[in-house]
């Protein structure tokens, strides 16, 4: 199986011919050129409407560079709600969500790889057959835990269902299957423990399976609507995508300027992690969907 | 002491604080924010199933019936009778008609602490500008045709709306004589209007919601109407939700009129519309000359363990300090948030800052016109109003109104059997 | 990672094609290293043997141990729920009151429910016309994007078509509905600019399913834009190479060994751009609150609503068998499917 981050792996020469003729025809990069920026326009628009004041957010013709632009928005976004909260509460639930992540995949994806017990293999089919389930199938359930532990309406009900995870135990177990046995040999050969073999050798070597796991985590996570809808009711528990419905308002005063600017604010941490990480997340999509 | 409200502005957190100092009680608020009353009472209802403790919701006309039919809510009665000289001066100050909106059954729910008439707001510039005057207090539905029609362009509409049970094409059916269900009311509340209302006509035990009568030919010329003005490019289809985008573009001059309370007094000086750029009018006649109010308060719940406490806080809220801090001119962030109930808090310099000028519609509503009522609200709302969207909807991609509503018919004659 | 799917997020699809690749490598090709069927070193000698055998024995406790976590995890909020959504659904349940058996009565009512089942059909409906616009769009995009020749273009336009993948959908669900609104949105305005009708988007029934389509679509394109890139990529040379010199045109070359290449790519994100749009909620909850009367009704929106509007948590919960047994029919379909892709390659030789 083949992971790859970006593009072709095969040479200029080779890539015209599997792609059917010379490049740089102008007509198509006319048109690509125009489906990207059509692909990005939308933001453009939140941003530029952002900036300008609500009796000018439905100006016509709609102007895409404001002329007079004003902050205002942003911080009224922050007197309407307590926006402050919904970011916090998302960083708490995603990161509690990914590290918790990060550490029951690589300790259970370390053992289904490499360990011998009983049950290994069958245990490990099921847990992949799980990965089939919608959350949407068991939400109910759930809901109806969560309520029994008294969780309803708290940050914990969407952390704690979430720690775990099938993909990602699926992910760390491909990622320590893949690395040489040499190395854990030799360090019991020297006298290390099966636990020093986990932590000073393979461990090690999982920081790309780790990075991809973890950028997945959060692109999944981050954005989540669904559950933070059903599980949380107070508005100080919200997370950021729950808030920007809320701030949309119920009866009341739902300004676009203003609701634009908190959409604008809350695709920052998105957009930085695109930047830094978007290899990893490539990488993550391509681990599934190529036939090597 | 936990109260469910909607996040508390500057006005309440000022009143939850006042209440600590006058009787050491902490006063918490419970913010359930959903985007319809559907998904707030779901919350309600899953939160109190939850064992969280509630003391007091707030609750507007929309959820009266259901918590009170379903039990959640206590009946005040004895605490108002054995605080009755308290309260004389509060009900003095409150139009008996919202008083009687918050009785069921006989039994008094709630104190109104604010409420909304389902009155017209129109753009004095787009007026101006059209050299349309002022419309008279009587005027009527061709009147309202006549003026409309100047605006069906991309820039400006005469007329916009959205779809929820308050503020909807339900005013057309009122001034059209007609209703959603058929309107009752209910025996009893003598103990109520004999000693707050003395000298006036007793009222009844709260309004009783019968038969649904949705496709009868009153409702149906109303949804009908609304459908033509759409097709002669007067109205664009209406949005689902709450109202926001419809205040943001009221407030850039894109619409001429529309349906407001008092609550959006405060929501057009926010979006940033001048306090002279906008008025508000009585709705028009049809056949009457009627309007839908929705009134709100807050409930002591019958689950709570402080019963007591909680109707303390229920008169704390009804001071009129209180409601004017939380509703009216003196809220410390947002003026008029809607309209208070207290008669003697809205004056003309609460009103300055924010507009409109002529807001003594807001009362008048009540006190011209006799015959204002309560949207349909019974304890089934929550599915009333699902079938109210959809059917609404459908009435208006599809162009026919009789079909949409003998659909909702059908689909409320299923709710009232249940 | 959300554990199977959080709707509105791209990264969820490549959980699912994850199992499928597994089961299909298992069941084939490369035998996975099984711990306890690789080789192990036969070197001789008590002490090493000792060793070993206590190692063992370590290794077999440790193991446990470190799976613990995640079996629990599992059993609790996913293997053990989905049972009990079985058994709820045989329920009458509104969370306030006890539960009351009823046996398959949900059932009976969910088939002669017209919102529910209407609600299945513009689910199936959107999930075709989401998956063909992704695939057709996806693959235009990712040979265009391959062919051209600035590598830094190349990036550019990549990072372009992949963006909205990492936006949140409910975010995006909210700005589209102001983009789209029919009266004072901006696609309208610039439709009357180039004298086309304004489009009823949001207001009228076709409109505001085609509208929920293309949010999603935008959305989800990077995925399947990401998967060709890789699959194009992945093309083998020699094959290419080959077949130009036994004078085979580009366009020939390109349908009988580019297309047929990277057409387990595309069974792949065919199956699970299914799967997805069988969870559409966000932007139908947000856009158009299943509106106009029903038209933009998911089957998770029925759900959502029947289990926490109504609060008829025996009902919601048959709809969601309904929607667990879909998901489970286009798994064993893929699986199946790409079983014999696998099969049929190997048998090739190449």
């Amino acid at each position: 199986m083949s992971t790859l981050s970006g593009g072709p792996s095969s040479s200029g020469e080779a890539r015209w011919k599997i792609l059917g003729r010379r490049g740089g025809r102008g007509i198509e990069v006319v048109l690509l050129t125009a489906a990207a920026l059509i692909v990005i326009s939308p933001v453009l628009w939140m941003i530029s409407t952002s900036l300008r004041t609500p009796a000018e957010s439905f100006n016509e013709p709609p102007q895409w560079i404001p002329i007079h632009p004003i902050f205002s928005n942003y911080s009224a976004v922050f007197s309407n709600v307590p926006f402050g909260d919904f970011i916090i509460n998302s960083m708490i639930v995603t990161g509690l969500i990914v590290i918790g992540q990060l550490i029951t995949s690589s300790l259970a994806g370390y053992a289904f790889a490499r360990l011998r017990f009983r049950g290994n293999n069958i245990v490990f089919w099921i847990i992949l057959a799980t990965m089939m389930v919608p959350i949407q199938a068991t939400i109910i359930p759930v809901f109806i835990l969560i309520k029994y532990m008294h969780l309803v309406d708290s940050l914990t009900a969407l952390i704690l269902p979430a720690v775990v995870s099938a993909f990602g135990t699926f992910l760390m177990r491909q990622a320590f299957m893949q690395m040489p046995r040499d190395y854990g040999e030799a360090a019991i050969v020297d006298g290390a423990s099966q636990w020093k073999v986990f932590t000073r050798v393979y461990l090690q070597m999982a920081w790309p399976a780790l990075a991809t796991l973890a950028v997945l985590g959060f692109a999944g996570y981050w954005n989540e609507f669904f559950r933070p809808l059903i599980f949380l009711n107070s508005q100080s528990n919200y997370t950021i995508p729950l808030g920007l419905v809320n701030l949309q308002g119920f009866m009341g005063t739902g300004s676009v300027s203003v609701v634009l600017a908190a959409v604008t604010m809350a695709l920052v941490p998105n957009l930085i992690v695109f930047a830094f990480a978007q290899k990893y997340f490539v990488r993550g999509i391509s681990f599934g969907g190529i036939k090597g | 002491m936990a109260i469910n409200a909607g996040s508390p502005n500057a006005g309440q957190k000022a009143l939850a604080a006042s209440f600590e100092a006058e009787t050491g009680a902490k006063v918490v608020y419970e913010a359930y924010e959903a985007v319809d009353w559907n998904g707030f009472f779901a919350k309600v209802l899953t939160q109190l199933a939850a064992g969280v403790p509630l003391d007091c919701a707030y609750v507007a006309t929309e959820g009266m019936q259901l918590f009170s039919h379903s039990g959640l809510s206590m009946p005040l009665d004895s605490f108002v009778m054995r605080d009755k000289a308290e309260l004389k001066p509060y009900f003095a100050d409150i139009h008996p008609l919202l008083t009687e909106c918050e009785m069921y059954q006989g039994s008094l729910m709630m104190l109104p602490t604010e409420f909304n008439a389902g009155d017209l707001y129109y753009d004095t510039t787009l007026f101006e500008k059209a050299g349309i005057p002022r419309p008279p207090d009587d005027w009527t539905e061709a009147d309202f045709i006549n003026i409309v029609k100047h605006w069906t362009n991309v820039q400006a509409v005469g007329w916009d709306w959205v779809v929820r049970l308050w503020g909807s094409w339900s005013s057309w059916m009122y001034a059209n004589g007609s209703n959603l269900l058929t309107e009752g009311k209910y025996g009893g509340g003598d103990w109520l209007w004999s000693t707050f209302y003395p000298g006036q006509p007793a009222r009844s035990g709260g309004w009783h919601w019968g038969e649904p009568t949705a496709n009868a030919p009153g409702t149906v010329e109303a949804l009908q109407l609304m459908i033509e003005l759409k097709q002669q490019g007067i109205s664009p289809s209406p949005d689902a939700g709450g109202g926001g985008t419809l205040q943001g573009l009221f407030a850039s001059n894109h619409i001429a009129t529309t349906i407001g309370g008092g609550f959006w007094a405060g929501g057009l000086y926010e979006a940033g519309m001048k306090p002279n750029a906008y008025d508000v009018m009585y709705f028009p006649k049809w056949k009457v000359q009627k309007h839908l109010i929705g009134v709100g308060g807050f409930t002591v719940l019958e689950k709570s363990k402080n019963h007591d406490l909680a109707w303390e806080w229920i008169k704390h809220s009804t001071t009129a300090n209180a409601i004017s801090t939380v509703y009216g001119p003196r809220a410390p962030d947002k003026g008029n948030t809607s309209t208070p109930a207290r008669r003697s808090v809205l004056n003309a310099a609460g009103y300055a800052p924010t507009g409109p000028k002529h807001w003594d519609v807001f009362y008048g509503t009540l006190d011209n016109y006799p015959n204002t009522t309560p949207i349909p609200a019974p304890f089934y709302y929550e599915a009333l109003a699902t079938a109210f969207l959809a059917r609404t909807t459908q009435g208006f991609s599809s162009g026919n109104a009789q079909s949409a509503l003998n659909g909702l018919q059908s689909d409320l004659e299923k709710l009232y059997k249940a | 990672m959300p554990e199977g799917r959080a709707p509105g997020s791209g990264s969820w699809d490549i959980g699912f094609g994850e199992e499928a690749r597994a089961m299909v490598e298992m069941a084939t090709v490369t035998r996975p290293v099984s711990p306890n069927g690789e080789q192990r070193p036969r070197t001789a000698g008590t002490r090493t043997a000792q060793r070993r055998s206590s190692l063992h024995a370590g290794e077999s406790k440790m193991g446990v141990l470190m799976v613990i976590p995640t079996v629990a995890g599992i059993v609790v909020f996913t293997a053990g729920p989905i049972v009990a959504s079985f058994a709820l659904s045989l329920f009458r349940w509104n969370v306030i009151n006890n539960p009351k058996f009823i046996g398959l009565s949900n059932y009976r009512s969910l088939v002669h429910d017209s919102v529910v089942l209407k609600a299945f059909f513009t689910t199936a409906i959107m999930a075709v016309s989401i998956v063909g616009l992704q695939l057709t769009l996806g693959l235009v995009l990712a040979i265009a994007v391959e062919r051209r020749r600035g590598a830094q273009l190349r990036k550019l336009y990549r990072a372009a078509f992949f963006f909205p993948l990492m936006t949140s959908a409910a975010s995006i669900s909210i700005v589209m509905g102001y983009i789209f609104d029919d009266h004072f949105g901006v696609v309208n305005y610039y439709l009357t600019l180039l004298h086309l009708p304004a489009v009823p988007w949001l207001g009228s029934t076709v409109g505001s399913v085609v509208t929920v389509v293309l949010v999603v679509v935008w959305q989800q394109l990077g995925f399947t834009f990401i998967l060709f890139v890789a699959a194009l990529g992945n093309v083998p040379q020699e094959l290419i190479e080959a077949s130009a010199v036994d004078g085979a045109n580009s366009r020939q070359r390109f349908r009988k060994i580019t297309l047929p290449m990277i057409s387990p790519t595309v069974l792949f994100a065919a199956i699970v751009g299914l799967i997805n749009s069988l969870q559409i909620f966000d932007q139908p909850y947000i856009m158009t609150q299943g509106g106009p009367g029903n038209a933009t009704n998911t089957v998770v929106m029925t759900l959502y609503e029947a289990g926490f509007e109504d609060l008829k948590f025996g009902y919601a919960s048959a709809i969601s068998v309904f929607l667990f047994v879909a998901v489970l029919i286009l798994t064993a379909a893929q699986f199946r499917i790409s079983r014999r892709w696998v099969y049929y390659s190997s048998a090739e030789g190449a």
